[in-house]
C-alpha cells in the first residue's frame, strides 16, 4: 500500500479563528447595546441606525451568521482534514469562502444600520446578499466534498455526517425561505404571505436554530471533545440513532413557534408533538458528550477547555429540553411574547454556542502556533465570569417573562383587565437592568479571552506547515461481514448527502403542501383589501424600522388578549402582508387591531416622544419620521411587485396609484392639522399613520356589514 | 431477536397506560384541569417517575439476564421485574379509570389547590406509590449487587474506583475497565468509538414520546376530544362570564349608565382623580384642561355632559373620533368614580385651556333658561340613540 505524504491548511483555521473572535464581540456589543436601550431608550444616541428595530437583527444576525458562522468553518476546516487525512480541496475555495463570508457580514452590517431589511426574522437580508450567501454557501459545500471524494480514509465519522447534513439543510431553508420579488436593488417582498409566509420563516427560523447552531455544533463536539479528553466516544450506536432521529425530527418542529395563532390547528399539533420527540434524539448528543467523558473528569478539572466544553454541553441539554417544554400548548400560553423565549434562546446561544466556541479557541489557538495558552488562570477566570453572565442573564429574563405573562392575563373579579399594558412595561425595568449586567459580564469574559489568545499567538509560532501521512485509499473494498449496516453509508459520502436531504426533506413538504393548496386552511374574509399606496409606504417604514421587534400583529384566542386588543386574528386577514409581521416578542403591546384605536395625532405626538402620550413608554422617540420625505418614486415598482404576487390592485392601478396617495396623504395632513399638527403631507410619518390607522380595521368592516 | 421481541413486548405495555393517560386528559380538559397548574405538575411528575421504574425494571432484566449474577438468582430476579412491571401497569390503567369517574366530583367545594380532593389525593397516593416502588426497586438493586460483586482490582492490584451503582443502572454500559470489549475498530484522527448500549431511561423515554406523539394527535384530530383553539376560546370566554355574572350579583358593582349617581365622598372623588391622570390625562390634559382629546373642564360636550352620557362615552369610547372604550380596562366602579370626578372640575378654569368644542351643557335645575335646556337634552336623546347603537355594533363585531 502506498503512503502518502500531505499537509494540513492551518491558515485557513487561523483565518477563520480570527474572525470568530472579533465577530464575537461585534456581536455581543450589539446585544448589550440593545439590551441597554430597553431600559434606556436614549442610548440610540438618537440616531436611526442605532436605534433597537436595527440594532436587534444586527446583533442576532452578527451573533448568528458572524460569530456562530465562523466559528462552525474554524471547526469544519480544521476536522476535516485531519479527519479525512486530506489537505482541503483546493486553498483559491478556502479564500474565496473566506473572504465571501466575511463580505456577506458587513454588507449584511451596512444594511441592516441602513434600515435595508425584508423584516423576516434571522433572514432579514436583501435580495442581493441572498444571493451571494448561495454562492459562497455552495463554495463551502463544493470545497467540503473535493475533500471528501479526495479522502484517505474510508469511512465518514460521525462529526462528518452532522456536517453534511448542515450543508445541505441550510442550503435547502435559506433558498426557500428566501424566494423574494425584487422591487428596487435594495428593496423586495417575500413570495409568501400572511400565514404562508409565516409557516415557511419559522420552519426557517426554527431549523436555522437547528442545523446553524445546533447540527454543526455538534459535530465539532464530536471531534473536539474526545479529542481534548483523549477517551473513546461512548456509543457509536447513539451516535447513528440520535443523528438520524435528529435530522428528521427537527425539520417538522418550526410550527411550535406559531401555536394560538391564526395557524392552521393540524400544523400546530404537528410542531408539538415534534418537538415533544425531539427531546431524545437532542440528549443523544448531550449524553454521548458527556458519557465520553467517563473515566476522565479529572482532565476536566485541569483543562480549562473542556470546562468550558462540558458547561455548553450541559447548557444543550437544558435547553434541547426547555424547547419542547415550550412547545407544550398551555405552557406555550405563557412564555410566547415574552422574556422567557428569550431566557431561552440565551442559554443555548450564551451556554451552548458561546461557550463551545471558547472551549475550542482555548485549545486550538496554543496548538496552532506551538506553544502554551497565556495564562491558565485568566482562562479560569474567564470561564466563572462567564458562567456568571449566563446565570445573571437568564434568571431575571425567566422571572421577567412569567411575571409580565400573569400580569398580561390577570383579571379583577369584576372582569376587568387588572394592568394596563404599561403597567407590565416598568415592571420589566429592573429585569432588563440585570439582564444587561450579565451580558456585561459575558462580554467581559470575551475580551479577557481575546487578550489571552492575542498573547497566546504572540508568544508563539504559528505552525503553518504541518505534515500528516496516510496509505491511500484503494478502489476495491470489502466489507468486514461482522460490519454494523450503517457502515455502508458511512463510506458513500454522496449517498449520505442524498438520503440526508430526503430525511430533511419530508417534514417540510408535509407541512407546506397543504398550507398552500387546500383552500380550508386560510378561509377568505370578503371585506380584507389590499393596501393602499400610501398605506404600503407606511408598512415599509414598519418594516424598515424593525417595529416587529417589540410590536406583534397577532391576537390569540385568549379572554387577556381578546379583551386588551379586540376579536382575535383571522388567517384571512394577512392574505396581502408580503412579508407577514406577526413578530415573536410584545415589548410593546399588539398592534393588529390598532388602526382607529387612537386619533392621527396621538400616532404624531407618539412618534415625535413616546412618554408624552404613554408615560413611562420605554419606546424610542422617532423624530427623523417628522422630517424625512418619503421616497415616492418606487410606488409603481412596488404596486407592480405586488400584483405579480397575486394582490388584485385592478389592472393599470400603478398608474393613478399616486393620485390616490396624494388624496390620502392630504386627508391625514388636515386631521393632523384640526389638533393643531401642522405637516407636510409627502413626510413619512404621514404614510406610517395611513398603514397604523388601517391595521385590523377590515374586519371590523366585515363585523358592521354582518349587523346590517 | 429476543431483544425486539422484548421491546414490542414493552412498548405494548406502555401503550395500555399511555391510552389510559389519553382518556383521562379527555375527561380533565372538559372540566378545566389542564389549566390547573397543579394538576400539571402532578401528571408530570407522576409520568417521569413512571419512566423511571420503566427505565429501572428493564436495567433489571438487563442485570438478571447478564452473567453478571448466578442461575439462582437469575430466575428470582426474572420474575421480580416482571412483576413490577404488571403491578405497575395495573395501577396507571386503574388510576385512568378513576380518573374518570372522578370527574363529575370535581364541581363540588372545598378544593385543594383548585383540585377537587378525590383526585388530588388519588394522584398524590400514585405518587407516592411511585416513590415507593423506586424505593424498594432500588434498594433491592444495590442489595443484590453489593453480594454479588468483589471488588475490581487493577493491574498494580490496587483497587479501582467502582462507578456509581446508579449511573450504572442507569446507563447500561459496561465499565471503563471493560471497554476494551466493545472498543470498534474505528480510529479517526486519534478519536476511537465503543459501542456501549443506549442508556434504557433515554431509550424508553424516546418511546414514551412517540407514544405521546399519537396520542396527541389522535386525541385532538381523529377522535376529536380535545378542543382545538378555536373552541378552547369559546370555553374559556363562557366561563368567564359565568364567573363575573357570579360575581357581579353578590357584589355592589353592578352599576352602568342607567343608575350612575353623583359621588360626592371625596376619598371617591380622589380615586376618580388616580384614574384620570393614569389613563386619561395623555389626551385631555393633566387637569383636564384638553389636548389632543377635548377639554372636558368647561361646560360645553361633544357626547352630552350628563352623567350617564359621560359614564357612556368612557365605557363605550367614541372610535372613530380616536377615544377607546375602556371597559375592558376600568370596572364600572372605577367608570363611575371617574364620572363624577370629571363632574368635579367643570368650571375649574385649568391654564391653557382648548377651545370648547360641542354643545353647551347646564345641569337640569341650575339653569334659568329653560329652552336651551330642553333643546339639549333632545339632542342628548339622539345622541345617546346613536351611542347604543354603536355600543351594539362594537359589541356585535367583538362576537
Amino acid at each position: 500500500m502506498e503512503i502518502q505524504k500531505f499537509q494540513y491548511d492551518n491558515k485557513i483555521v487561523k483565518w477563520f479563528a480570527y474572525a470568530t473572535i472579533l465577530w464575537s464581540l461585534v456581536g455581543m456589543v450589539a446585544g448589550l447595546l440593545a439590551a441597554i436601550q430597553l431600559y434606556l431608550p436614549a442610548a440610540n444616541l438618537n440616531l436611526p441606525y442605532t436605534t433597537f428595530g436595527r440594532v436587534r437583527p444586527i446583533h442576532t444576525n452578527a451573533i448568528i451568521f458572524a460569530f456562530v458562522g465562523n466559528g462552525i468553518f474554524m471547526g469544519v476546516y480544521y476536522s476535516l482534514q485531519r479527519l479525512l487525512k486530506a489537505r482541503m480541496f483546493s486553498d483559491l475555495l478556502s479564500k474565496i469562502h473566506f473572504w465571501g463570508w466575511q463580505l456577506i457580514i458587513v454588507l449584511a452590517a451596512a444594511t441592516l444600520v441602513m434600515g435595508i431589511t425584508t423584516g423576516k426574522e434571522y433572514a432579514e437580508l436583501e435580495w442581493p446578499i441572498d444571493i451571494l450567501i448561495t454562492l459562497v454557501w455552495v463554495v463551502f459545500g463544493w470545497n467540503m466534498f473535493g475533500t471528501i471524494l479526495r479522502r484517505r480514509e474510508r469511512h465518514l465519522y460521525v462529526a462528518i455526517w452532522f456536517y453534511i447534513a448542515t450543508f445541505v439543510t441550510v442550503a435547502m431553508l435559506h433558498i426557500v425561505n428566501s424566494i423574494e420579488i425584487p422591487v428596487s436593488f435594495w428593496k423586495s417582498y417575500s413570495w409568501y404571505a400572511g400565514v404562508q409566509d409565516a409557516l415557511v420563516q419559522w420552519w426557517y427560523g426554527h431549523n436555522a436554530v437547528a442545523f446553524f447552531l445546533t447540527t454543526p455544533y455538534l459535530g465539532l463536539m464530536y471531534y473536539f471533545l474526545p479529542k481534548i479528553a483523549q477517551r473513546p466516544v461512548y456509543s457509536y450506536r447513539l451516535s447513528i440513532i440520535h443523528f438520524w432521529a435528529l435530522i428528521f425530527i427537527y425539520i417538522w418542529a418550526g410550527p411550535h413557534h406559531l401555536l394560538y395563532t391564526s395557524t392552521p390547528d393540524w400544523a400546530q399539533s404537528l410542531g408539538v408533538v415534534f418537538s415533544v420527540m425531539l427531546i431524545a434524539p437532542s440528549w443523544g448528543g448531550m449524553i454521548n458528550g458527556l458519557l465520553t467523558l467517563r473515566g476522565a473528569w479529572d482532565r476536566v478539572r485541569d483543562n480549562v477547555g473542556l470546562k468550558f466544553i462540558v458547561v455548553a454541553v450541559t447548557a444543550y441539554g437544558m435547553a434541547t429540553f426547555e424547547g419542547p417544554m415550550l412547545s407544550l400548548k398551555s405552557v406555550n400560553a405563557i412564555s410566547h411574547f415574552t422574556d422567557w423565549t428569550i431566557a431561552h434562546v440565551h442559554v443555548g446561544a450564551l451556554g451552548w454556542n458561546g461557550f463551545l466556541t471558547f472551549g475550542i479557541l482555548y485549545w486550538l489557538i496554543p496548538r496552532l502556533f506551538q506553544t502554551k495558552l497565556h495564562s491558565e488562570k485568566l482562562a479560569n477566570q474567564h470561564f466563572w465570569i462567564g458562567t456568571l453572565g449566563i446565570v445573571l442573564y437568564a434568571v431575571p429574563m425567566y422571572w421577567a417573562g412569567f411575571m409580565q405573562s400573569s400580569m398580561w392575563k390577570d383579571f379583577t373579579p369584576e372582569g376587568q383587565l387588572k394592568w394596563q399594558f404599561m403597567d407590565t412595561v416598568t415592571r420589566m425595568i429592573p429585569f432588563y437592568i440585570a439582564r444587561s449586567i450579565g451580558g456585561l459580564l459575558f462580554l467581559i469574559g470575551a475580551i479577557m479571552m481575546t487578550y489571552n489568545l492575542i498573547k497566546t499567538i504572540k508568544a508563539g509560532k504559528f505552525l503553518e506547515i504541518e505534515e500528516d501521512q496516510a496509505p491511500a485509499l484503494t478502489k476495491e473494498y470489502h466489507a468486514h461481514s461482522k460490519d454494523h449496516w450503517h457502515r455502508w453509508i458511512e463510506r458513500k459520502p454522496v449517498q449520505m448527502l442524498v438520503v440526508s436531504l430526503i430525511v430533511v426533506a419530508i417534514g417540510g413538504v408535509i407541512e407546506f403542501v397543504p398550507t398552500f393548496l387546500v383552500k380550508s386552511n386560510i378561509p377568505t374574509i370578503s371585506s380584507v383589501k389590499p393596501y393602499t399606496p400610501l398605506e404600503l409606504h407606511g408598512r415599509d417604514i414598519y418594516v424598515r424600522e424593525g417595529c416587529y421587534t417589540c410590536h406583534s400583529q397577532m391576537i390569540r384566542p385568549f379572554r387577556s388578549e381578546t379583551a386588551r386588543y379586540g376579536e382575535y386574528s383571522k388567517a384571512g386577514e394577512f392574505v396581502y402582508d408580503h412579508p407577514f409581521q406577526w413578530g415573536s416578542k410584545r415589548t410593546g403591546p399588539d398592534l393588529a387591531r390598532e388602526g382607529g384605536k387612537y386619533p392621527d395625532s396621538w400616532h404624531y405626538n407618539h412618534m415625535l416622544d413616546p412618554t408624552s402620550m404613554s408615560p413611562g413608554s420605554i419606546m424610542p422617540q422617532y423624530p427623523w419620521l417628522l422630517e424625512d420625505q418619503l421616497n415616492a418614486t418606487n410606488t409603481m415598482a412596488k404596486i407592480k411587485a405586488m400584483q405579480r404576487l397575486g394582490v388584485p390592485y385592478p389592472e393599470g392601478y400603478e398608474k393613478i396609484a399616486l393620485k390616490d396617495m396624494e388624496t390620502q396623504a392630504n386627508q391625514i395632513a388636515a386631521n393632523l392639522k384640526k389638533d393643531g399638527i401642522e405637516t407636510l403631507p409627502d413626510r413619512e410619518i404621514v404614510a406610517l399613520i395611513a398603514y397604523l390607522q388601517r391595521l385590523g380595521k377590515d374586519i371590523k368592516a366585515e363585523g358592521q356589514k354582518a349587523e346590517k | 431477536m429476543n431483544r425486539i421481541h422484548k421491546i414490542i413486548t414493552l412498548a405494548a405495555g406502555l401503550f395500555i397506560p399511555a391510552a389510559g393517560i389519553c382518556q383521562e386528559q379527555t375527561v380533565s380538559k372538559s372540566s378545566g384541569y389542564f389549566s390547573n397548574p397543579l394538576f400539571l405538575i402532578l401528571l408530570v411528575a407522576i409520568l417521569v417517575l413512571l419512566v423511571v421504574i420503566l427505565a429501572f425494571t428493564s436495567a433489571f432484566k438487563n442485570l438478571a439476564n447478564s452473567d453478571f449474577l448466578t442461575n439462582k438468582y437469575k430466575k428470582d430476579m426474572n420474575s421480580n421485574a416482571s412483576k413490577t412491571t404488571a403491578l405497575l401497569l395495573l395501577l396507571i390503567g386503574s388510576f385512568s379509570l378513576q380518573a374518570q369517574n372522578a370527574a363529575p366530583v370535581a364541581v363540588s367545594d372545598g378544593r385543594i389547590g383548585g383540585l377537587d380532593p378525590f383526585t388530588f389525593y388519588f394522584m398524590l397516593t400514585v405518587l407516592l406509590f411511585e416513590l415507593l416502588l423506586l424505593g424498594i426497586l432500588f434498594y433491592q438493586f444495590n442489595y443484590l449487587i453489593k453480594t454479588q460483586t468483589t471488588p475490581a482490582v487493577n493491574a498494580e492490584g490496587k483497587p479501582v474506583k467502582q462507578e456509581s451503582k446508579l449511573m450504572h443502572t442507569l446507563t447500561d454500559a459496561v465499565a471503563v475497565e471493560d471497554e476494551a470489549s466493545i472498543m470498534l475498530d474505528h480510529d479517526y484522527d486519534g478519536i476511537k468509538e465503543l459501542d456501549n448500549n443506549l442508556p434504557p431511561w433515554w431509550k424508553w423515554g424516546f418511546y414514551l414520546t412517540i407514544v405521546f406523539a399519537f396520542v396527541y394527535l389522535i386525541h385532538y384530530h381523529v377522535t376529536g376530544t380535545g378542543a382545538l383553539q378555536a373552541k378552547e376560546y369559546q370555553m374559556a370566554m363562557d366561563q368567564a362570564k359565568r364567573e363575573v355574572d357570579e360575581y357581579m350579583a353578590k357584589s355592589a358593582n353592578n352599576v352602568d349608565e342607567n343608575t350612575v349617581k353623583l359621588i360626592t365622598d371625596a376619598a371617591e372623588l380622589a380615586k376618580g382623580k388616580d384614574v384620570f391622570v393614569a389613563s386619561c390625562a395623555a389626551c385631555h390634559g393633566r387637569e383636564g384642561q384638553g389636548g389632543v382629546g377635548p377639554n372636558l373642564a368647561d361646560e360645553y360636550w361633544l357626547h352630552g355632559g350628563s352623567l350617564p352620557d359621560v359614564f357612556k362615552s368612557i365605557k363605550y369610547g367614541w372610535v372613530e373620533k380616536g377615544m377607546k372604550s375602556w371597559k375592558e380596562e376600568l370596572s364600572p366602579i372605577q367608570i363611575s368614580q371617574l364620572t363624577s370626578f370629571i363632574h368635579s372640575i367643570k368650571g375649574s378654569n385649568p391654564p391653557n385651556p382648548k377651545a370648547p368644542q360641542g354643545d353647551l351643557y347646564k345641569e337640569a335645575g341650575a339653569v334659568s333658561d329653560s329652552t336651551l335646556v330642553k333643546s339639549d337634552s333632545l339632542a342628548l336623546k339622539t345622541d345617546s340613540l346613536l351611542a347604543k347603537k354603536i355600543a351594539d355594533s362594537l359589541n356585535v363585531s367583538k362576537k
